[in-house]
């Protein structure tokens, strides 16, 4: 039944909050703190992909608007962690906004590659610019400031910290359960049906489209924002286009239609890396796997890994009933 | 009554649709033509899809053509097409409420609306099946329960017969005869099949080439000579012999 599984879920979810950030030691708690705000990137792509079948290069990109903002308030002013945060949502929010424009007029491959468009356009600003830490002025670069980052009263160390990221990211899964079970989900599957339908339905295109790359924008936004407040600085080289290609790829790996499959993906950018790197490989190396993990995925699971998971839980718990909606995102 | 007036649509140097003028006062009226006649243009400009070079279509007092195409859908105009248009991802009840969320009212209210409409179109028993899981027939009338929803007052099918056997047809036709008693909506059909048209709709309009052959009760106008040359495929001739 949806319910059971759901609840099995809810319950694996809740004991890897509690229980990851006591055990993971060290770099590797930097790490799950940054797949997490990752992940929420990715969960943005996935369900704009699911639901609307539109592609999205810019969420990596938008991650460090998020990012940006976030830390030049920080530094600018002396808001809570939380209004800044916020503040960095909104911003990509909008931004994800603007970018709908063109999706009003374009879809499929001219679409991706208007947001891979925006995507470059942001890296060259970052690479150009970089990203405050704390120096003087509007872009508030220095080479030797290293001023303090802020953060949440809640989470001081860097296990209460992933923890509040986890919590974030929960609170993402929710945001996009909701519309997908509301007016706005109802819309966005008309709309990935048909234009004509949806019109016919009397549903607003250019206002649910924009809505939706907004909501990815915003989920995108706080990954970056709660990735500034996890490392205090941030570097371009974070947040280049290719990144938001890769992250793409990974979100079709993992799965979109599923919400773990978010997860999945981010676990693949981030962790698989770092593993690597611990055992002496070359990092670049995951760039060869992820290659063939895609073309797996494309060939033979059009549901990603999170696809086959599903599948997989479906057999073992007897009852469990075809979950063919996708259980969330 | 569904008002055309001076209907024209141009895509370039084509004329889609030229100086189309007709008054359906029927419940039930018909748009018949051979293919490429502009039946779906038609539809299509009266949903808003294509934009009409000149000409209105008045309903009730309200010209159509001036409102964006999701306003008129919250005006009350409703239509079907060729190819059915539910989404597999959702429900059938989920593909209903789809429609009443863009409309005003009361939560209520639309809740029962939407069992009016279910119930009237035969779907009630279906209504959690996901979109992806229903056969062609519960598809169209999944599409006849979307268009009796939310108070329409001008509903539009566009050949909603196609690929049903004669039996689930008869029983399309009988719902369609019924829904201008539950909704009191003036109901327009595109249909190839003139035994349908000629047993539920008591006007039609015949189109060919983008200009009106005939118009006026059915059985008068498919019995007309230049309907049956342009359409039927009856020479002329013949009738004379």
């Amino acid at each position: 039944m949806r319910s059971t599984t759901n609840t099995i879920w809810a319950v694996f979810g809740l004991a890897l909050i509690l229980v990851l950030p006591a055990f993971a030691g060290g770099q590797w708690i930097k790490i799950f703190t940054s797949t997490t705000t990752f992940a929420m990137a990715a969960a943005g792509a996935g369900f704009l992909y699911t639901r609307l079948g539109m592609v999205s290069l810019v969420q990596v990109g938008l991650m460090g608007v998020g990012g940006w903002v976030t830390l030049r308030l920080n530094h600018a002013f002396n808001f809570p962690f939380e209004i800044n945060l916020m503040v960095a949502g909104a911003v990509t929010m909008f931004l994800g906004n603007l970018i709908a424009l063109p999706a009003l007029r374009m879809r499929g491959l001219y679409l991706a590659l208007i947001t891979l468009m925006f995507a470059a356009g942001l890296d060259i600003v970052f690479t150009a610019k970089q990203f405050p830490n704390g120096a003087a002025g509007f872009w508030g670069v220095g080479t030797t400031f290293a001023a303090d980052m802020r953060r949440p009263l809640l989470a001081q160390s860097d296990a209460a910290y992933l923890r509040y990221t986890m919590v974030w990211l929960v609170i993402g899964f929710v945001l996009i359960e909701l519309h997908r079970r509301m007016a706005p989900g109802r819309a966005w599957a008309l709309i990935r049906k048909s234009e004509a339908a949806a019109l016919a339905s009397g549903v607003n295109v250019t206002l649910y489209k924009t809505w939706a790359f907004g909501l990815s924008g915003l989920l995108a936004g706080l990954g970056g924002g709660l990735l500034a407040g996890s490392l205090g600085l941030l570097d371009s080289a974070t947040f280049r286009a290719s990144e938001s290609v890769m992250l793409f790829a990974l979100v079709i790996v993992g799965g979109a239609r599923f919400w773990y499959g978010a997860v999945i993906a981010a676990v693949l950018f981030r962790v698989v890396p770092g593993l690597l790197n611990n055992w002496g490989v070359d990092a670049d190396l995951s760039l060869v796997i992820f290659g063939a993990a895609l073309l797996h995925a494309v060939m033979t699971a059009p549901d990603g890994l999170a696809g086959q998971i599903n599948g997989a839980v479906r057999a073992l718990i007897p009852g469990a009933k075809s979950d063919k909606k996708g259980a969330k995102a | 009554m569904i008002s055309i007036e001076n209907l024209t649509v141009r895509f370039g140097g084509v004329v889609a649709l030229d100086h189309i003028g007709a008054e359906f006062s029927a419940n039930v009226s018909g748009l018949i033509g051979p293919n490429g006649a502009g039946k779906t243009t038609t539809m299509n400009v009266i949903s808003g899809f294509l934009d009409a070079h000149n000409g209105h279509v008045i309903v009730e007092g309200t010209d159509l053509v001036k409102l964006a195409p999701h306003k008129r859908v919250q005006w009350g105009l409703r239509r079907s097409f060729q190819k059915e248009q539910i989404a597999n991802d959702l429900t059938v009840r989920e593909n209903l409420m789809a429609i009443t969320d863009h409309l005003r009212g009361a939560r209520a209210d639309k809740r029962a609306d939407l069992e009016r409409a279910a119930e009237f179109a035969g779907v009630t028993a279906i209504l959690d099946k996901m979109g992806r899981d229903l056969n062609t027939f519960e598809r169209r009338l999944t599409d006849v329960a979307r268009c009796v929803i939310g108070h329409p007052k001008m509903i539009m099918f566009d050949e909603p017969a196609g690929g049903l056997t004669p039996e689930e047809t008869e029983r399309l036709g009988d719902l369609i005869l019924g829904i201008n008693d539950l909704t009191g909506a003036k109901v327009l059909v595109i249909d190839h099949d003139v035994e349908l048209i000629e047993r539920i709709c008591a006007e039609t309009l015949v189109l060919d080439f983008g200009k009106r052959v005939a118009f006026g009760p059915t059985s008068e106008v498919l019995r007309d000579p230049a309907v049956q040359a342009a359409y039927l495929g009856i020479e002329v001739e013949e009738e004379h012999a």
